[in-house]
């Protein structure tokens, strides 16, 4: 399985500030080890470790890795939500993980079992996501494989007969070397708890995300809608044969063109065609959003560093933070003082949800400051299309980055992986590539 | 022997009769269920199709047509309309045209004039009705299609209820669902640039609207409301209807001694059972009005819902003012404070109010819609709008309407912009500056509406107005042109009997705007401003006709808040088409 023997010492800790952001390159999904310094002190804070569509190297080399780089201790994991693309690889690498010291779990509060809200929220996901992939496995087709990535990633893949998301879920409660984990379920405004070796390296963590308000979250399970919901009736292909037993059937010669206009019956047919929505697709972007915005938002400060982990928080999450309350609504228009406040002054962003158009929304970028660095964990033609504005990465979002920045934009598939397509911009000066190219180093 | 001769036909009677489900079918004979419409009579053609609206069955499911009813055969006219049933597509086809033509004839006659479509092509082609379009729990309204798509689909094995596991549901066969859906084609015929979601409200006011439109008919049928009043012992807001004969408990073996939902506080009520979701009016008039609300609800039916429940707040509590005397008087003759029977006179009476009271409100809202600015619409101008025209139309607040409205709204923390104070001088839109000219040469029509010599006159005279007055409206005359994109004549009764005639004219200006100049990757976006304007015909002085005179200016004026509203909106773009639309079968759908 292992293709690459992992390295010793691979890229230590050189910047001034003792910080190391390590992007592991696996392919679609998040995989971050941030590393700390302090004297003698190296502390590692890993950020999620999944990847669900257009892998590249292997995961389990980049965990192998992981324990060499951490010699097998993590101060702190943070899981920012649970969508396979950030997990799964405590499932796939669940062995190698269970000799792993971890002092602390963060989940967000979703995850929390004594919160009866919460764990209808998950239920009432995990259900719409296992009709879902009933339904796109009955209508396998080209434009529906994006979609029905999302509810693969809801769900995970199976290992051994079990999802990989519950068996990482259980790995992240229970399956490192000291069981059960320290986990602390967090929202908007919480006081982190920070393992004893972090504090004592006086890092300080803000936790900006996620939201709490029980409306905001409730609209988040997207089941409030009043009425017109469709799930029930579409598990699967659907019956096409006509309505009363055929008894009414009829050509439609009741409608010449003298009613309809010239070509009538044949427009009517092509924009009924047209008209029929694709709602088992809107359900699953609806259901991705969901999982998304239940990211925990953390801002680390470190010797002056600010650095901002913002998982795939995407606009419900964001523009709590941002605007204070629902964009639009009244007072809510404009960004808080505290919202550009922190943005201005972030030095490092791992950027939201894979560079997709609306987990960094313009007037988060344009408050950040000229110069930060930013990483981007992606992958071309996983998601979306051009056509509809909907492709992930965004390309305008990437350029304008790439702008803000100036060029230091590291993105995970900058360099190439054999079998894998790659973005062919050179990587920027500022990031190494020590060894074997298995992860992208940014030190601070 | 059937000769024609002019001078004894028989004239066709102005209504035509037909049958239709009062809510749905799941309601069976209930409440006056089976209900007979009298829609405006106009000759049919098979579909039926007619001038306004044209039925055509085509199932896009099954690429199939279904036989085409043809309501002016014999057999049918006969009868008033099919009897309801959900086995004959020929009763879905005439319940469709029926409720629809119902639905527009109440904005029509509360709008006082003839309403438009806004189709892709011509707008004198009849809106499409296409019963079973689809095979999906959805029914929208589509610009492009031209038309309404009502879906159908199996009720999950699950179901219980009313609804049989694995019945076919009907989205055509709810009346409540076809009047929401036609009052969006409404809206859209009246307000081109209401579909542009500019701001969090606009998507949400959709739906508020033809909830409400829905809704207030559940209260304008007496034949429903006296079951219902007898059975609520005159509160009709209550969530459910007394059991026939109740034993004191609420197990009983026997069906006549159950309590049962109140169908007229539920919207669509067959399809919320079985999509299993809590539905209607009663899911926001349950709870204590939280002004919070405002701040955190985006979802566009549930924001849509705070602005349903302060209308219905005020409906109830006007209800309540304006039948309290016939309960004192009911009281006065030894009636008990909580009736359990309520005598049939009294009933009646009530039910003439109630129904009054709803078709008030209705008519409230829908002639708010002609004082709404012409994009961007927010809850705030809403109220501002209805404040205006309810006040132009009855300057005395008769039945302290307009005061149960402004308080249900502050409950709420619906407030508008720009309004100093929450009192009706101040949320009244401010009388146009004096300064402005009269619009000389403008025609007025007549109640039909405007004939193509008639536009091709206004047209230029209101373009040319604009550009003269362009600071004056409130448009910065260096940001280029001015269209107009519509304008129509309303004629209405005032209380002094004396007939008002105005003319509602729409200017917008549009620019094209980046996203964010120092970054052009990211493209540009339109941008719009507007006002809409009161003309109004005045009162002859002496034998001469007045001038033409601006009453109203209501502004939704470019500003920096506005523009980065609107360019978030855009960037954000949930639930949109590719032209930065609402996309009502999203909307509806997830």
């Amino acid at each position: 399985m292992a293709g690459i023997v992992p390295v010793e010492n691979a890229g230590p800790i050189i910047g001034a500030a003792g910080i190391r952001v390590r992007m592991y390159r696996v392919g679609f999904g998040d995989f971050f080890l941030l590393s700390l310094k302090q004297d003698d002190e190296v502390a590692h804070i890993l950020i999620d470790c999944g990847v669900h569509a257009k892998p590249t190297n292997s995961i389990d080399d980049a965990v192998a890795q992981l324990k060499v780089d951490t010699k097998g201790h993590l101060a702190l994991v943070i899981m920012t939500h649970r969508h396979a693309d950030h997990i799964s690889g405590f499932a796939k690498c669940a062995a190698t993980f269970k000799e792993f010291q971890v002092d602390q779990v963060w989940m967000p509060w979703f995850e929390d079992p004594s919160n009866a809200q919460a764990v209808k929220i998950q239920a009432g996901i995990t259900a719409v996501a296992q009709r879902l992939q009933m339904a796109f496995s009955a209508n396998a087709s080209p434009g529906n494989s994006s979609f029905a990535l999302m509810a693969g990633n809801i769900l995970g893949f199976d290992i051994a007969g079990q999802s990989s998301n519950d068996l990482a879920l259980s790995v992240l409660h229970k399956g490192f070397a000291n069981t059960p984990s320290k986990v602390a379920y967090l929202k908007a405004g919480d006081d982190a708890p920070l393992p004893d070796v972090l504090t004592k390296m006086q890092l300080s963590a803000e936790i900006l995300g996620p939201p709490t308000d029980p409306k905001l979250v409730s609209q988040m399970d997207g089941k409030n809608h009043q009425y017109l919901d469709q799930l029930d009736a579409s598990t699967g292909k659907t019956d096409s044969s006509p309505l009363f037993g055929g008894q009414f059937n009829s050509d439609g010669g009741a409608f010449g063109d003298e009613i309809l206009g010239q070509n009538g019956l044949l427009n009517v047919t092509r924009k009924i065609a047209q008209a029929q929505p694709d709602v088992i697709r809107a359900i699953a972007q609806q259901a991705d959003n969901t999982i998304n915005n239940q990211s925990i938002v953390v801002l680390f400060e470190f010797n002056g560093k600010k650095l901002l982990f913002a998982g795939d928080a995407q606009w419900g999450n964001w523009q709590n933070l941002l605007f204070g309350g629902a964009f639009g609504a009244p007072g809510h228009t404009a960004l808080t003082e505290e919202a550009k406040a922190i943005l201005k002054s972030i030095d490092f962003y791992k950027v939201g949800h894979h560079g997709s158009t609306n987990a960094t929304p313009v007037d988060a970028l344009d408050a950040m400051r000229d110069g930060i660095v930013a990483m981007c964990s992606t992958a071309v033609g996983a998601y979306g299309s051009e056509k509809n504005k909907s492709e992930v990465p965004r390309v305008p979002l990437m350029d304008a980055l790439k702008a803000k920045t100036g060029g230091k934009l590291a993105r995970s598939d900058q360099a190439p992986v054999p079998g894998a397509d790659t973005f062919p911009d050179p990587l920027d000066p500022a990031f190494d590539m020590p060894t074997h190219e298995l992860f992208i180093d940014y030190h601070l | 022997m059937a000769t024609s001769n002019s001078q004894n036909t028989i004239p066709f009677p102005g209504r035509r009769p037909l049958k239709v489900y009062a809510f749905d079918p799941s309601l069976g004979r209930m409440l006056g269920n089976h209900l007979t419409l009298d829609v405006r009579y106009e000759p049919l053609k098979p579909g039926p199709v007619g001038a306004r609206f044209a039925v055509v069955d085509y199932d896009g499911n099954a690429k199939m047509f279904y036989e085409a009813v043809d309501l002016d055969h014999p057999a049918i006219l006969l009868r008033g309309g099919l009897d309801p049933t959900e086995s004959d597509p020929r009763f879905h086809q005439q319940m469709v045209y029926a409720v629809a033509s119902e639905t527009l004839e109440r904005f029509e006659v509360a709008l006082g004039r003839r309403i438009r479509w806004r189709h892709a092509k011509s707008r004198t082609a009849p809106l499409k009705l296409f019963p079973h379009a689809l095979k999906q729990a959805n029914a929208f309204y589509s610009r492009d299609a031209g038309g309404i798509l009502f879906g159908y689909f199996q009720a999950s094995q699950d179901t219980q209820g009313d609804v049989l596991p694995g019945q076919t549901i009907f989205t055509c066969l709810s009346h409540d669902i076809i009047a929401h859906e036609v009052t969006h084609a409404v809206i859209d015929g009246i307000r081109q640039y209401f579909t542009e979601p500019t701001n969090i409200d606009v998507a949400a006011f959709h739906e508020a609207f033809a909830d409400l439109a829905a809704l207030f008919r559940h209260f304008s049928h007496q034949e429903a409301l006296i079951e219902a009043l007898q059975r609520t012992g005159g509160r009709l807001y209550g969530p459910s209807l007394r059991a026939e004969a109740s034993d004191g408990t609420e197990n009983s073996p026997i069906g006549g001694q159950l309590a049962s939902d109140n169908p007229l506080v539920f919207l669509a009520r067959q399809f919320g059972m079985v999509s299993g979701h809590g539905v209607g009016l009663r899911d926001a008039i349950d709870q204590k009005a939280d002004p919070n609300d405002i701040r955190v609800l985006t979802e566009p039916h549930a924001r849509g819902s705070i602005l349903v429940a302060a209308m219905f707040d005020a409906y109830f509590t006007t209800y309540i003012r304006r039948t309290a005397d016939l309960f004192r008087i009911y009281r006065a003759g030894s009636g008990q404070a909580n009736p359990v029977d309520l005598p049939m006179p009294l009933a009646t009476l009530l039910a003439e109010r109630a129904s009054k009271t709803a078709e008030m409100f209705f008519q409230i809202c829908a002639r708010a819609l002609d004082y709404c600015p012409p994009v961007d619409i927010t809850f705030g101008d809403f109220l501002r709008a209805v404040i205006t025209a309810d006040t132009d139309l009855y300057p005395v607040d008769a039945h302290r309407v307009r005061e149960a409205i402004m308080q249900a709204f502050r409950r709420r923390g619906i407030t508008p912009d720009g309004a100093g104070y929450f009192s009706e001088e101040a949320l009244r839109w401010p009388d146009a500056p004096s300064e402005l000219p009269p619009v000389n040469g403008l025609v007025f029509g007549d109640p039909n509406g405007l004939t193509d010599q008639e536009k091709a006159i206004n047209a230029p005279i209101l373009r040319r107005y604009a550009k003269d007055n362009a600071a004056l409206l409130g448009f910065d005359p260096t940001q280029g042109r001015i269209a107009a994109p519509s304008f129509h004549p309303m004629f209405r009764l005032g209380e002094d009997g004396v007939l008002r005639i105005d003319m509602v004219v729409e200017f917008i200006q549009t620019t094209t705007e980046w996203f964010d100049p120092a970054i052009p990757e990211l493209g540009k976006f339109e941008m719009r401003g507007g006002v809409t304007v009161m003309i109004a015909s005045p009162p002859f002085e002496g034998e001469q006709r007045g001038e033409p005179r601006v009453r109203y200016v209501i502004p939704r004026k470019r500003s920096k808040e506005r523009f980065e509203c609107q360019r978030s909106a855009f960037a954000a773009g949930g639930m949109m088409t590719s032209d930065h639309r609402i996309d009502f079968a999203l909307v509806h759908g997830a």
